[in-house]
């Protein structure tokens, strides 16, 4: 596959560019197949699996019985054993049933058995809030990226969540594939060509030039928008998407804040023992002290009521306000 | 007089493509016929003429994307009225969609 | 069964015996899980798989790795933490693994291996293999969610899984009958429509004959098989772990050994005499003895290996 170069683009929905991901390599690895809730002839709960069941058939798209521990643990003792699993985890949320045999076994494996076994499973998995109340609605990435043996992406557009996906599907460990409820309405071009976006790869998506934000997932939209109504007052914001979260290309992170000078870390999920406060770090260890502030939503459960989820999850106008008070005070700032 | 029709404001949809048409240029249109189906990211959308008329021009063909609220087609009540360049002004034709 | 099958099998009961003895008496043992008493479990369920199987199994690993033919001294290599261990010496006893051999490999979360097997199981038959899987569990994993989960799955997929329930009766301190609410263990097939049944653990003989039928019911592609088998352990749960019963319950248990009963089993069928029985004795303590010697004579790992195959 070639790398990030230029071809010819094709706009399609976030789900589609999922679709394509996956019916290309099924086609291409009669090993690829996919476990989980309501994606056979239901398609996925997006229509991200739409055409798979129909082309490969029940024995390869199979839909398993709500148990999360066990269908997590199939898929990682499958790719043990050879086959290359998606493991699709319809809510972030229910992502804790598997913990165990993702972490205890599944990024273990390789170390534990002395590099005699490893489990190349893909945990697909929707994070994010739309209503859907405490119980669906968490972005839980961050309690990831510290887990040895375990890789964890995030698209943000639907060409990256081709790409990503592409590379998930030939990665030879774990991986933890984390897209987004509010992402599914999105259409984006995606290169027409085959191209897999590399892990630990993060993308400049807008220059700038008197401070840094980084993000992910759908943040990143929120990002970009905040970056626009900082525009008008007279703020460049340069926006980073991190795509990837373990391995992080920090050194790309670090180029930009030392032309910026500044730090704004964005997230939906907590910021503490967030992605953020991981970012802010490693940036100050190799820049030394930055002025900086980290942006999330508050610390509490995100309701399915209207009005409590609005407060609680960050905005483009909540972020642009701490930009600018993190531009004017060049000090810490608390953001909750 | 002369219509548009625009895409329909659809819960939790940003833009639409456009899947088929089912009307062409020229051809009359009579209320409940379906014009044109809509892709969303979750579903298809079905319009119908709210009212009979004449499909004058369609804007965007089968596979283009169009934004919520923006003109797909140019209706008018006669068959020879002219068509103006600048359709953003125009009444938007009353229409019944169904999300299938 | 032929007479050197028989011999070999009560070979390895009295190795996986001097084997784990040997290694308890060492003062760098480290945490181990010993199953004395409960070696006509491992050796009737390994008699009863076939080259191409895979065997998972819990933490209680050592006399089934045994049992499957992993080395001795590599085994005990790995156990004392030496680089030439099987798992290179970061495994140890709770994730043993030798799956070229057929030992897929421990797990020492309790009941973490159970859904693994059912995955290691949809491999199989997905690839169009004639191979199953085991998976080797006690009853302190009997309640565990992920086994009933599987059960269902592995059912409802017809996967090529075979269930054995080592039911020592004690899981650490706590009685089986305290903690487990069916009459027989093996109740729970019926449940899911998997063939089950349950068998005295401590008679070598029947654990062969109850396990090859349920492997042959797998074998046959006919779905999952469970077997229970009530054994007792003579000793505590670990290394580590106090003992809970009495002196006088555990000569009672001690009473029931299985390669005593077998050995006079086939003393009685003219398939052993004194003279026989010490060869395999002395067999068994050259080979215990070659693996201490050779795990001795191993280096442990570098500090720089902590960081080898972590990803």
């Amino acid at each position: 596959m070639s790398s990030e170069r230029r071809s010819a683009m094709h706009k399609m929905f976030f789900r589609e560019a999922i679709a394509r991901a996956v019916r290309e390599e099924m086609r291409d690895n009669p090993n690829v197949l996919i476990l989980g809730q309501d994606v056979g002839r239901f398609g996925g709960s997006y229509r991200e699996f739409d055409g798979l069941f129909e082309e490969f058939g029940p024995e390869r798209v199979r839909d398993m019985p709500v148990a999360e521990p066990a269908m997590v643990g199939m898929g990682v003792g499958a790719a043990a054993a050879g086959l290359r699993p998606l493991v699709s985890i319809t809510y972030m949320d229910f992502m804790m049933l598997g913990l165990d045999p993702l972490i205890n076994y599944g990024a273990k494996l390789r170390y534990k058995t002395g590099g005699q076994l490893t489990a190349p499973v893909v945990v697909k998995t929707t994070a994010g809030a739309k209503g859907q109340g405490v119980a669906h609605s968490q972005c839980i990435e961050a309690w990831l990226m510290s887990v040895p043996g375990l890789k964890v992406v995030a698209p943000a557009t639907p060409a990256d969540a081709y790409g990503l996906l592409k590379t998930a599907l030939r990665s030879d460990g774990p991986v933890v594939y984390v897209d987004h409820k509010r992402l599914f309405p999105v259409a984006g071009e995606v290169p027409v060509d085959e191209i897999a976006i590399p892990f630990g790869s993060a993308r400049l998506c807008r220059s700038g030039t008197d401070l840094t934000i980084t993000a992910h997932s759908f943040m990143v939209r929120t990002a970009l928008e905040a970056a626009k109504l900082l525009e008008k007052a007279g703020l460049s914001a340069e926006v980073i998407d991190l795509r990837s979260l373990a391995p992080l290309d920090i050194n790309t992170i670090v180029a930009s804040v030392k032309r910026t000078g500044r730090l704004l870390t964005l997230e939906e999920g907590q910021i503490t023992t967030g992605v953020g406060a991981e970012v802010v770090t490693r940036v100050m260890e190799h820049l030394g002290p930055i002025d900086f502030t980290r942006v999330g939503p508050l610390p509490a459960p995100v309701s399915s009521n209207r009005v409590l989820e609005a407060a609680c999850l960050p905005d483009a106008a909540r972020v642009a306000t701490a930009a600018r008070l993190l531009q004017s005070s060049g000090k810490l700032v608390c953001s909750n | 007089m002369l219509y548009k029709i625009s895409v329909p404001q659809v819960a939790d949809v940003e833009e639409i493509r456009i899947l088929e048409w089912h009307r062409q240029a020229g051809e009359p249109v009579a209320q409940g016929d379906l014009v044109v189906e809509l892709e969303t990211h979750k579903a298809i959308v079905e319009v119908r003429a709210g009212q009979n008329g004449y499909l004058r021009k369609i804007l965007a063909e089968a596979g283009n994307w169009q934004g919520i609220g923006l003109p797909l087609a140019v209706l008018s009540d006669g068959q020879s009225e002219p068509v103006p360049e600048d359709v953003q002004a125009l009444v938007d034709l009353p229409v019944d969609f169904e999300i299938t | 069964m032929p007479d050197q099958n028989l011999l070999t099998m009560l070979r390895t009961m009295k190795l996986i015996r001097a084997f784990e003895e040997a290694l308890a008496a060492r003062p760098d043992h480290g945490f181990q899980l010993i199953s004395s008493g409960e070696e006509a479990v491992a050796v009737g369920l390994c008699a009863s798989l076939l080259p191409s199987d895979q065997l998972l199994t819990g933490g209680r690993s050592i006399g089934p790795a045994l049992a499957r033919g992993v080395d001795p001294s590599r085994l005990m290599a790995e156990l004392l933490g030496r680089s030439s261990g099987t798992n290179k010496g970061k495994g140890g006893r709770g994730h043993l693994a030798d799956p070229a051999r057929g030992f897929f490999g421990a797990h020492a979360v309790v009941g973490g291996n159970i859904s693994i097997a059912a995955g290691v199981a949809l491999a199989l038959q997905m690839t169009g293999k004639d191979a199953i899987a085991a998976i080797l569990f006690g009853d302190g994993a009997f309640g565990a969610g992920a086994l009933h989960e599987t059960l269902n799955i592995s059912a409802s997929m017809k996967l090529p899984l075979l269930f054995v329930c080592n039911n020592n009766q004690l899981s650490v301190s706590t009685p089986r009958s305290q903690a487990l609410a069916p009459t027989h263990l093996s109740d729970i097939g019926a449940a899911f429509g998997i063939p089950s049944q349950t068998v005295d653990g401590m008679d070598l003989n029947a654990v062969r004959k109850s396990i090859s039928k349920a492997a042959n019911h797998v074998r046959a592609k006919r779905g999952p098989a469970f077997v229970e088998c009530i054994s007792y352990r003579f000793a505590s749960h670990s290394t580590t772990a106090r003992e809970t019963r009495t002196s006088e319950e555990l000569a009672e248990i001690r009473a029931l050994c299985p390669i005593v009963s077998q050995s006079r089993a086939l003393k009685a069928a003219g398939l052993l005499n004194d003279i026989l029985a010490q060869e395999l004795d002395r067999w068994v303590a050259e080979t215990v003895e070659e693996a201490l010697r050779f795990a001795d004579a191993s280096a442990m790992p570098d500090a720089e290996e902590a960081l080898l195959d972590v990803i």
